[in-house]
């Protein structure tokens, strides 16, 4: 076994190094409750964390024994402990009628504690996985209502407008889960993929002119974001398709500018490409980016 | 009489060690870890609001300060001017209130306002915790071992110190190296902090992983707002902040900056 993982710093997409935390996990629960080492919250945020990467890689046991110890610790009435163990009837839920009764527990504690978040918020992503949009969509809104200040909940809001076709609305999510955390490079490159996508018929210009302003400031946060270079190649091409001119005002972009940041763009992403398949082991978990990347570098050659 | 420049002698019984200045140090150091087992049964954990307005009514000035402080990363104009109209009619009609009917009366008493009540039982009981042990205590060293004089510093003191090491020894002419068994509590009293920290852990209360764990979930627990603080006052001024508020926009020229700093070559 390799040396042990900080659970705390696994990125929720990355499948690799969540397997291989799972695969830890008789031997960090192993020692049982007795000698647990220390009574700190690092040390029950790493159960949080196994008990997640459990149920992602299936392993329903260790998971469950994850929540035992978490809620024999804070006791089956701690708000975050009922949304785990929703998270888990979740996972465990054979068919559509299971998860449907999981749906009328949620609604039961709600109407007891109408303000426990954690369960708030396991009742939007179930409506959701039974395909019930809408009905996630009024749930969300009116947890953001009382809740403006989280930006989880705001992204989620906005991808779910944006999987009902809702650009503007999406495009309004993102923006205020950016004023919460004005730095996430991620979440300025998401809004720029969005408001790509939004600005597809020729006369949204604008749109397509804030994309390409959005993933520059991702970039400018995180130098080597490869999604941020590649939604950059892509809205940059985008707006000199549209037949970007060089407007009046002075805050826009000149066309040459546009155009240069396209060149830029590729080139970095060139780079990025050329290093990064080098040393593969080391990006394997963002490897199918890589590929995209590679597949986008191919069309602007064939291009021009 | 005291002998000048001489060395003072009192023959203690050294019954008086067993007898008295180690009970007094023991029951000093069980007292303290009762009294703090104590605090932590009775140490009710903050309650969070209960219906979503009350939740609202705490976030939405958060909102307005996010707006203020990071619009300029984030909006361009338009939209940051729509953010600022909702938000600053919002303060003003106070329709982020709990309740909007209540608004403009002076808010309520806290002696008769149940939350408040419960803070200030909060308070109560945490300062009995602490003085009805002590009262007994001192009142029990009283009335057995009062004008015991039961330990020798081995070192000189300036004659500061008599009032603070010979309480309950009324003699004018004692050398100031003597403590009587009152002072021996109160240095106990006040010196005994690391020794609490030793036996019960650095921290000294064990109920904060129960707060953390709460804490997890910050989106419930936090109050930006004191108790007692009209939010009706503090909407307000933070529709003025927001109103005065000057829009500028990094994202503005982002284009050319990314180009200069990033590639130079390109240029």
């Amino acid at each position: 076994m390799g040396a042990p993982i900080n659970a705390r710093g696994i990125n929720g997409s990355d499948l690799i190094a969540t397997l291989h935390l799972a695969q830890q996990a008789p031997g960090i629960l192993g020692q049982g409750p007795t000698k647990a080492k220390k009574d700190t919250a690092e040390e029950y945020g790493q159960i949080e964390q196994l008990f997640l990467a459990c149920l992602r890689t299936g392993d329903d046991q260790s998971a469950q024994a994850c929540l035992d110890r978490l809620s024999q610790r804070f006791g089956p009435a701690n708000e975050k402990v009922m949304g785990l163990r929703g998270l888990y009837q979740e996972a465990t839920a054979k068919d559509n009628s299971a998860l449907e009764k999981c749906l009328k527990e949620y609604e039961k504690i709600l109407g007891e504690n109408p303000v426990n978040v954690p369960i708030l918020k396991r009742r939007v992503a179930l409506l959701r996985s039974l395909h019930r949009s809408s009905d996630a969509i009024a749930a969300l809104i009116q947890l953001l209502d009382a809740v403006p200040t989280d930006a989880e909940a705001w992204c989620e809001l906005a991808d779910l407008y944006q999987s009902q076709g809702l650009g503007a609305q999406a495009i309004f999510s993102l923006e205020e889960a950016l004023l919460i955390a004005p730095n996430a490079w991620n979440i300025h490159a998401r809004l720029g993929e969005v408001l790509y996508v939004s600005a597809s018929a020729p006369e949204e210009i604008r749109l397509a002119s804030k994309s390409v302003q959005h993933f520059c400031r991702g970039i400018e946060l995180c130098d080597d974001y490869l999604r941020g270079f590649y939604g950059l190649a892509l809205a940059s091409s985008r707006l000199l398709d549209m037949g970007y001119e060089t407007p009046s005002d002075r805050a826009m972009p000149s066309k040459q500018t546009v155009s240069r940041l396209h060149e830029f763009a590729l080139k970095r992403l060139r780079e990025m490409v050329e290093t990064r398949s080098v040393d593969d082991q080391h990006w394997a978990s963002s490897r199918s980016e890589l590929i995209a990347a590679k597949a986008l570098l191919n069309r602007f050659e064939q291009k021009s | 009489m005291a002998i000048q420049g001489g060395e003072q002698t009192i023959l203690r019984d050294p019954a008086l060690f067993y007898w008295i200045l180690f009970p007094i140090s023991i029951v000093m150091i069980l007292t303290g870890i009762l009294r703090h087992y104590a605090t932590v049964l009775m140490n009710s954990p903050p309650k969070g609001p209960s219906t979503l307005p009350e939740l609202r009514e705490r976030h939405a000035l958060l909102r307005g300060v996010n707006l203020r402080n990071h619009a300029a990363a984030v909006l361009d104009r338009e939209s940051f001017e729509i953010r600022k109209n909702y938000l600053v009619s919002g303060f003003r009609n106070g329709s982020f209130l709990k309740d909007p009917n209540n608004r403009g009366q002076p808010p309520a008493n806290p002696m008769t306002d149940p939350a408040g009540m419960e803070q200030m039982m909060g308070m109560l009981k945490g300062n009995m915790m602490m003085m009805i042990p002590q009262t007994l205590i001192m009142s029990w060293i009283n009335a057995f071992f009062s004008g015991f004089v039961i330990l020798k510093l081995p070192f000189p003191l300036t004659i500061r110190f008599k009032s603070m090491l010979q309480s309950g020894v009324m003699t004018r002419d004692l050398d100031v190296k003597w403590v009587s068994s009152l002072s021996w509590y109160f240095l106990n009293l006040f010196g005994l902090q690391s020794v609490f920290g030793f036996i019960l852990g650095s921290d000294n209360s064990a109920n904060q992983m129960a707060q953390q764990m709460g804490m997890a979930n910050p989106a419930a627990m936090m109050n930006p707002m004191q108790p007692g603080q009209d939010p009706d006052k503090l909407f307000l001024s933070e529709a003025e902040n927001l109103e005065v508020m000057e829009h500028f926009c990094i994202l503005d020229g982002v284009e050319e900056r990314v180009l200069q700093n990033f590639a130079p070559e390109v240029n």
